[in-house]
Protein backbone atom coordinates (compact mmCIF):
# COMPACT_ATOMS: atom_id res chain seq x y z
CA UNK A 1 0.00 0.00 0.00
CA UNK A 2 1.33 3.19 -1.17
CA UNK A 3 2.50 5.52 2.03
CA UNK A 4 1.45 9.53 2.14
CA UNK A 5 4.07 9.44 5.28
CA UNK A 6 6.88 11.13 3.45
CA UNK A 7 4.75 13.97 2.14
CA UNK A 8 4.48 15.17 5.51
CA UNK A 9 6.35 17.80 6.29
CA UNK A 10 8.88 17.91 9.55
CA UNK A 11 8.49 21.71 9.79
CA UNK A 12 5.62 23.97 9.52
CA UNK A 13 6.30 27.87 8.11
CA UNK A 14 4.26 29.41 10.46
CA UNK A 15 5.13 29.89 13.63
CA UNK A 16 4.30 32.17 16.61
CA UNK A 17 6.06 33.25 19.80
CA UNK A 18 3.85 33.25 22.79
CA UNK A 19 5.65 34.07 25.88
CA UNK A 20 8.74 32.09 26.35
CA UNK A 21 7.44 29.01 24.17
CA UNK A 22 7.79 28.54 20.23
CA UNK A 23 4.04 27.38 19.52
CA UNK A 24 3.93 25.63 16.00
CA UNK A 25 1.16 25.70 13.80
CA UNK A 26 -0.29 22.21 12.88
CA UNK A 27 -0.10 21.98 9.32
CA UNK A 28 -2.83 21.72 6.83
CA UNK A 29 -3.46 18.65 4.36
CA UNK A 30 -4.77 19.56 0.95
CA UNK A 31 -7.09 15.38 0.53
CA UNK A 32 -7.80 14.27 -2.90
CA UNK A 33 -10.74 12.00 -2.61
CA UNK A 34 -12.05 8.88 -4.76
CA UNK A 35 -14.75 8.23 -7.50
CA UNK A 36 -15.56 5.57 -10.01
CA UNK A 37 -15.63 7.57 -13.03
CA UNK A 38 -12.68 9.53 -13.37
CA UNK A 39 -9.95 7.73 -15.18
CA UNK A 40 -6.57 6.97 -13.63
CA UNK A 41 -4.16 8.20 -16.12
CA UNK A 42 -6.24 11.83 -15.70
CA UNK A 43 -5.72 11.64 -12.26
CA UNK A 44 -1.52 11.02 -12.59
CA UNK A 45 -1.35 13.86 -15.38
CA UNK A 46 -3.43 16.35 -12.85
CA UNK A 47 -1.23 15.66 -10.16
CA UNK A 48 1.47 16.18 -11.95
CA UNK A 49 0.88 19.35 -14.11
CA UNK A 50 -0.43 21.01 -10.77
CA UNK A 51 2.62 19.69 -8.04
CA UNK A 52 5.30 19.08 -10.83
CA UNK A 53 5.81 15.62 -8.98
CA UNK A 54 7.80 12.83 -11.04
CA UNK A 55 5.17 10.35 -12.62
CA UNK A 56 6.07 7.45 -9.98
CA UNK A 57 5.34 9.51 -7.42
CA UNK A 58 2.16 10.95 -8.79
CA UNK A 59 1.08 6.82 -9.97
CA UNK A 60 1.21 6.02 -6.13
CA UNK A 61 -0.78 9.01 -4.80
CA UNK A 62 -3.36 7.80 -7.53
CA UNK A 63 -3.29 4.61 -6.07
CA UNK A 64 -3.56 5.49 -2.93
CA UNK A 65 -6.49 7.58 -3.38
CA UNK A 66 -8.31 4.89 -5.61
CA UNK A 67 -7.47 1.87 -2.64
CA UNK A 68 -8.15 3.71 -0.12
CA UNK A 69 -10.44 6.44 -0.95
CA UNK A 70 -8.29 9.24 0.06
CA UNK A 71 -4.97 10.32 -0.30
CA UNK A 72 -3.38 13.14 1.43
CA UNK A 73 -1.10 14.51 -1.40
CA UNK A 74 0.20 17.80 -0.08
CA UNK A 75 0.73 19.57 3.49
CA UNK A 76 1.67 22.86 4.68
CA UNK A 77 0.25 26.44 5.20
CA UNK A 78 -3.18 27.60 4.19
CA UNK A 79 -2.97 29.71 2.40
CA UNK A 80 -1.20 26.75 -0.23
CA UNK A 81 -3.43 24.52 0.77
CA UNK A 82 -6.34 26.29 -0.26
CA UNK A 83 -4.63 27.30 -3.27
CA UNK A 84 -3.58 23.81 -4.60
CA UNK A 85 -6.97 22.62 -3.36
CA UNK A 86 -8.65 25.21 -5.82
CA UNK A 87 -6.48 24.46 -8.33
CA UNK A 88 -7.70 20.53 -8.02
CA UNK A 89 -11.25 21.24 -7.77
CA UNK A 90 -10.41 23.51 -11.22
CA UNK A 91 -9.48 20.56 -12.85
CA UNK A 92 -11.64 18.11 -12.07
CA UNK A 93 -10.92 16.31 -9.09
CA UNK A 94 -12.72 16.29 -5.70
CA UNK A 95 -10.29 17.85 -2.99
CA UNK A 96 -11.02 19.58 0.33
CA UNK A 97 -8.40 20.80 2.90
CA UNK A 98 -8.01 19.80 6.58
CA UNK A 99 -6.24 20.71 9.76
CA UNK A 100 -3.71 18.06 10.40
CA UNK A 101 -4.78 16.46 14.13
CA UNK B 1 -14.25 6.92 -32.98
CA UNK B 2 -13.03 3.37 -31.70
CA UNK B 3 -9.79 1.90 -33.04
CA UNK B 4 -8.01 5.15 -33.45
CA UNK B 5 -6.71 8.02 -31.05
CA UNK B 6 -8.59 10.64 -31.14
CA UNK B 7 -5.70 12.49 -29.39
CA UNK B 8 -2.03 13.00 -30.82
CA UNK B 9 0.69 14.69 -29.40
CA UNK B 10 2.40 15.91 -32.85
CA UNK B 11 6.21 16.58 -33.03
CA UNK B 12 5.96 20.51 -33.28
CA UNK B 13 4.18 20.16 -29.73
CA UNK B 14 0.49 20.79 -30.85
CA UNK B 15 -2.15 18.16 -30.06
CA UNK B 16 -3.99 16.94 -32.35
CA UNK B 17 -7.29 16.55 -32.69
CA UNK B 18 -9.44 13.46 -34.55
CA UNK B 19 -12.90 14.00 -33.89
CA UNK B 20 -15.95 13.24 -36.06
CA UNK B 21 -18.75 15.61 -35.85
CA UNK B 22 -20.30 13.59 -33.22
CA UNK B 23 -17.78 13.43 -31.08
CA UNK B 24 -17.24 17.21 -31.40
CA UNK B 25 -20.90 17.61 -31.16
CA UNK B 26 -20.40 15.78 -27.48
CA UNK B 27 -17.71 17.51 -26.43
CA UNK B 28 -19.12 21.13 -27.14
CA UNK B 29 -22.06 20.41 -25.06
CA UNK B 30 -20.07 19.24 -22.22
CA UNK B 31 -18.22 22.82 -22.38
CA UNK B 32 -21.45 24.83 -22.66
CA UNK B 33 -22.98 22.81 -20.14
CA UNK B 34 -19.71 23.29 -17.64
CA UNK B 35 -19.90 27.08 -18.12
CA UNK B 36 -23.84 27.43 -17.85
CA UNK B 37 -23.61 25.64 -14.60
CA UNK B 38 -21.18 27.84 -13.18
CA UNK B 39 -23.11 31.06 -13.68
CA UNK B 40 -26.64 28.93 -13.14
CA UNK B 41 -27.44 27.93 -9.82
CA UNK B 42 -30.02 26.07 -10.71
CA UNK B 43 -28.45 23.89 -13.23
CA UNK B 44 -28.39 20.35 -12.44
CA UNK B 45 -24.16 20.55 -12.24
CA UNK B 46 -23.84 23.33 -10.33
CA UNK B 47 -23.22 21.10 -7.26
CA UNK B 48 -20.97 19.73 -8.35
CA UNK B 49 -18.99 23.03 -9.39
CA UNK B 50 -19.32 24.47 -5.75
CA UNK B 51 -18.13 21.80 -3.29
CA UNK B 52 -16.55 22.71 -0.11
CA UNK B 53 -12.68 23.53 0.25
CA UNK B 54 -12.28 23.38 3.57
CA UNK B 55 -15.88 21.13 5.40
CA UNK B 56 -14.93 22.45 8.78
CA UNK B 57 -16.62 25.89 7.89
CA UNK B 58 -19.91 26.74 7.67
CA UNK B 59 -18.48 28.81 4.11
CA UNK B 60 -15.56 29.29 2.17
CA UNK B 61 -13.04 32.19 1.78
CA UNK B 62 -15.06 33.93 -1.10
CA UNK B 63 -11.83 34.81 -2.54
CA UNK B 64 -11.19 31.24 -3.20
CA UNK B 65 -14.56 30.72 -4.42
CA UNK B 66 -14.24 33.45 -6.55
CA UNK B 67 -10.42 31.89 -8.12
CA UNK B 68 -12.06 28.44 -8.52
CA UNK B 69 -15.13 30.14 -10.22
CA UNK B 70 -12.96 32.22 -12.37
CA UNK B 71 -10.82 29.65 -13.46
CA UNK B 72 -12.98 26.89 -13.89
CA UNK B 73 -15.29 29.40 -16.29
CA UNK B 74 -11.76 30.31 -18.10
CA UNK B 75 -11.00 27.08 -19.32
CA UNK B 76 -14.39 26.03 -20.48
CA UNK B 77 -14.69 29.50 -21.99
CA UNK B 78 -11.43 28.90 -23.82
CA UNK B 79 -12.33 25.30 -24.64
CA UNK B 80 -15.35 26.08 -26.09
CA UNK B 81 -13.37 28.46 -28.80
CA UNK B 82 -11.26 25.73 -29.58
CA UNK B 83 -13.78 23.26 -30.22
CA UNK B 84 -13.56 23.09 -33.95
CA UNK B 85 -9.69 23.53 -33.74
CA UNK B 86 -7.69 20.33 -35.46
CA UNK B 87 -4.92 21.05 -33.71
CA UNK B 88 -4.39 22.80 -29.79
CA UNK B 89 -1.71 24.55 -28.14
CA UNK B 90 -1.08 23.01 -24.60
CA UNK B 91 -3.01 25.74 -22.84
CA UNK B 92 -5.81 24.83 -24.93
CA UNK B 93 -5.26 21.07 -24.96
CA UNK B 94 -5.66 21.72 -20.75
CA UNK B 95 -8.50 23.30 -21.03
CA UNK B 96 -10.06 20.76 -22.90
CA UNK B 97 -8.36 18.13 -20.50
CA UNK B 98 -10.18 20.09 -17.11
CA UNK B 99 -13.21 21.01 -18.56
CA UNK B 100 -14.26 17.38 -19.73
CA UNK B 101 -13.19 16.20 -16.30
CA UNK B 102 -15.48 18.82 -14.59
CA UNK B 103 -18.23 17.29 -16.91
CA UNK B 104 -17.66 13.74 -16.54
CA UNK B 105 -17.36 14.33 -12.70
CA UNK B 106 -20.37 17.01 -12.25
CA UNK B 107 -22.15 14.44 -14.52
CA UNK B 108 -21.37 11.28 -11.94
CA UNK B 109 -22.44 13.23 -9.22
CA UNK B 110 -25.73 15.03 -11.04
CA UNK B 111 -26.63 11.19 -10.92
CA UNK B 112 -25.61 10.09 -8.12
CA UNK B 113 -22.94 7.97 -9.52
CA UNK B 114 -20.35 8.30 -6.36
CA UNK B 115 -19.79 4.18 -5.96
CA UNK B 116 -19.05 1.38 -8.19
CA UNK B 117 -21.77 -0.31 -7.16
CA UNK B 118 -23.97 2.86 -8.29
CA UNK B 119 -22.58 3.04 -11.05
CA UNK B 120 -23.39 -0.38 -12.62
CA UNK B 121 -26.54 0.33 -11.94
CA UNK B 122 -27.42 3.65 -13.82
CA UNK B 123 -29.11 3.30 -17.11
CA UNK B 124 -27.71 2.72 -20.32
CA UNK B 125 -27.80 6.05 -21.36
CA UNK B 126 -26.10 7.88 -18.45
CA UNK B 127 -23.43 4.88 -18.80
CA UNK B 128 -22.76 5.36 -22.33
CA UNK B 129 -22.12 8.98 -21.53
CA UNK B 130 -19.93 8.38 -18.59
CA UNK B 131 -18.02 5.64 -21.02
CA UNK B 132 -17.64 8.12 -23.88
CA UNK B 133 -16.36 11.40 -21.50
CA UNK B 134 -13.97 8.62 -19.82
CA UNK B 135 -12.63 7.69 -23.74
CA UNK B 136 -12.08 11.41 -24.84
CA UNK B 137 -10.46 11.78 -21.53
CA UNK B 138 -7.93 9.12 -21.75
CA UNK B 139 -7.15 9.88 -24.96
CA UNK B 140 -6.20 13.29 -24.39
CA UNK B 141 -4.61 12.69 -21.08
CA UNK B 142 -2.24 10.09 -23.05
CA UNK B 143 -0.90 13.97 -24.47
CA UNK B 144 0.38 15.66 -21.40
Amino acid sequence: MPSTQPLRRTTTEGETQTGDAVQTQKPWNVIVWNDPVTPMTVVVVIFRKIFGYSNNKCTQLMLAVHNEGRALVWSGNRERAESYCVKLQVAGLQCTIEQDN
Amino acid sequence: MAGSKLFTRRRDGRVEVRMNDYARDIVRSAFSNVLAAERDPEHEWHVALSGPIDPSLDQDDPLSMLTRENETSTNAELAGLSVDEQFLNDTEAWAWLTTLQVALRSTAQSKGLLTDEQLAATSAEVLTYVQTLQHFLFDLAACF
